[in-house]
């Protein structure tokens, strides 16, 4: 089998890849905001220009969605379980579906990143330091959009299509019985723990109340002119862990 | 940010390279309290079935990261400390809890993690009143790559394809070696001789309430 390779050789693996390696796009905001329309329609356009596009939902990994979708059914999750599977699901990702493709040059497209898990346990009354420490090492995307609308619009546009999950609701922090009134409560405490992340993570915002075509001539416009977040600087332990672990399955 | 937390009951801890030695000295320690008429309840690896669902989930393709199965370690010790470990602590009963938190931690810190992530990520749990460290059986032997005895195993089951190497019989060893650091705490091996130290502390100790550090990772929001 062959050696590991040194932390000397992972550094120069990634310098090398980072010409050719994909952009990573992070779509994030409240529920309703319109994330998923402008997601599939700048996949449409992404590949309409000749981009080999993967995307990638909040959630989804096929090992932790069947678990995650039982209990959260069963209603038994505490804050510290809900979160942590979560971190579960985005791990499993990362390094099995995102990773890969942004090596092989795709676009990767994700729609809701780790921001939305920070956003929404910090409103459950998680600690945020901790929550990063559960998500790390990151892997920083290279533009996150954030889809901005009020509380009162999220709510509006959540109560004109369906009622709220349970765990969407917030239900298990607030207390209220009904859907609409604790999304009303949770869904205010996530945006102002958005706005919080915006500063930090430098979200490009977009405005959700515009029409949906401007939007996506808003959202082309940044991905055009987006420029990488070396990984170098940004994301090299997270890489280098991934490299570690394929380099050993490859072998 | 870091809360002490009260409670009335006492933990004790059992940790272990080999999930059976960690039942057989868990079973030993509970017998030998019944004797003693104290009552305990023992809470064991896997008791909110993550584990067994994420092996039914992976359908034999067992691309899983060391990093993925600790996280999912963190979320089954949150549903054991919300189900099992916390209610009969606040009751003031005695909860043996095998494994806990250093199984977690020195295997992970095997498998390439950095223990200080380790450390962190577990922080929301109690520190035990007591430790004790399960008879090690067949010290020579690599793990048994099996599903239902305890983590070590099912992690070099799982990790058997990305990081061949760290659950090898020479990573058992230093996990071994890892577990038997006592870190400002005694640490009770548990032969029939460890055992009836470990009972004589836990009669000592239980004159007092118990303060212990636990830092659950809340903000305090409401």
């Amino acid at each position: 089998m062959p050696r590991t390779p040194t932390p000397k050789q992972l550094r120069r693996l990634i310098a090398e890849r980072e010409e050719s390696r994909g952009l990573l796009i992070a779509f994030e905001g409240p529920d309703g905001s319109g994330k998923t329309t402008q997601r599939k329609l700048l996949t449409r356009w992404l590949e309409s220009e000749n981009h080999d596009v993967v995307s990638t939902r909040w959630a989804s990994s096929a090992l932790v969605k069947p678990m995650l979708k039982v209990r959260k059914k069963i209603r038994t999750l505490s804050i510290e379980e809900y979160s942590l599977l979560h971190a579960v699901d985005f791990r499993h990702r990362v390094e099995t579906s995102i990773l890969p493709a942004l090596w092989a040059g795709k676009t990767v497209l994700a729609d809701r990143y780790l921001f939305t898990a920070l956003a929404r346990d910090a409103a459950r009354g998680l600690d945020l330091d901790w929550l990063l420490h559960a998500y790390s090492p990151l892997l920083w995307p290279d533009l996150v959009i954030y889809f901005s609308m009020t509380p009162e619009d999220s709510r509006r546009r959540i109560a004109s299509t369906r009622a709220p999950h349970f765990y969407e609701a917030g239900q298990d922090v607030t207390g209220i019985d009904d859907p609409l009134a604790s999304y009303g409560r949770f869904i205010d405490r996530v945006v102002t723990e958005y706005e919080n992340l915006s500063v930090v993570f430098q979200f490009v915002t977009v405005d959700a109340g515009d029409a949906v075509y401007r939007q996506h001539t808003r959202v082309r416009e940044l991905v055009a002119k987006a420029e990488k977040r070396p990984w170098s600087t940004f994301s090299e332990e997270a890489v280098e862990e991934w490299l570690i672990k394929s380099h050993i399955q490859d072998a | 940010m870091a809360d002490q937390v009260t409670y009335p009951g006492r933990l004790i801890a059992i940790d272990g390279s080999r999930g059976k030695d960690v039942a057989v000295a868990a079973g030993d320690l509970v017998a030998a309290l019944k004797r003693d008429g104290i009552e305990c309840v023992v809470s064991r690896w896997d008791a909110s079935g993550l584990f067994t669902d994420l092996e039914a989930g992976s359908r034999g393709d067992r691309n899983v990261s060391i990093r993925t199965l600790s996280l999912v370690y963190a979320a089954d010790l949150a549903f054991r400390l919300r189900w099992e470990i916390r209610p009969v602590l606040e009751a003031g009963g005695v909860v043996v809890a095998a494994p806990y938190t250093d199984t977690a931690a020195t295997f992970g810190t095997v498998c390439g993690l950095d223990a200080e992530w380790l450390r962190q990520l577990l922080r929301f749990a109690p520190a035990a009143d007591l430790r004790g460290l399960a008879q090690e059986r067949k010290i020579d032997a690599p793990w048994k790559r099996r599903t239902d005895r305890g983590y070590p195993e099912y992690g070099a089951l799982m990790l058997e394809a990305g990081a061949p190497k760290r659950v090898s019989k020479a990573g058992r060893r230093r996990m071994m070696e890892l577990l038997d650091r006592a870190r400002g705490r005694t640490l009770f091996h548990l032969s029939n001789k460890g055992i009836g130290l470990l009972q004589k502390a836990l009669t000592d100790s239980r004159t007092e309430a118990s303060r212990r550090s636990a830092s659950r990772p809340r903000n305090g929001r409401k």
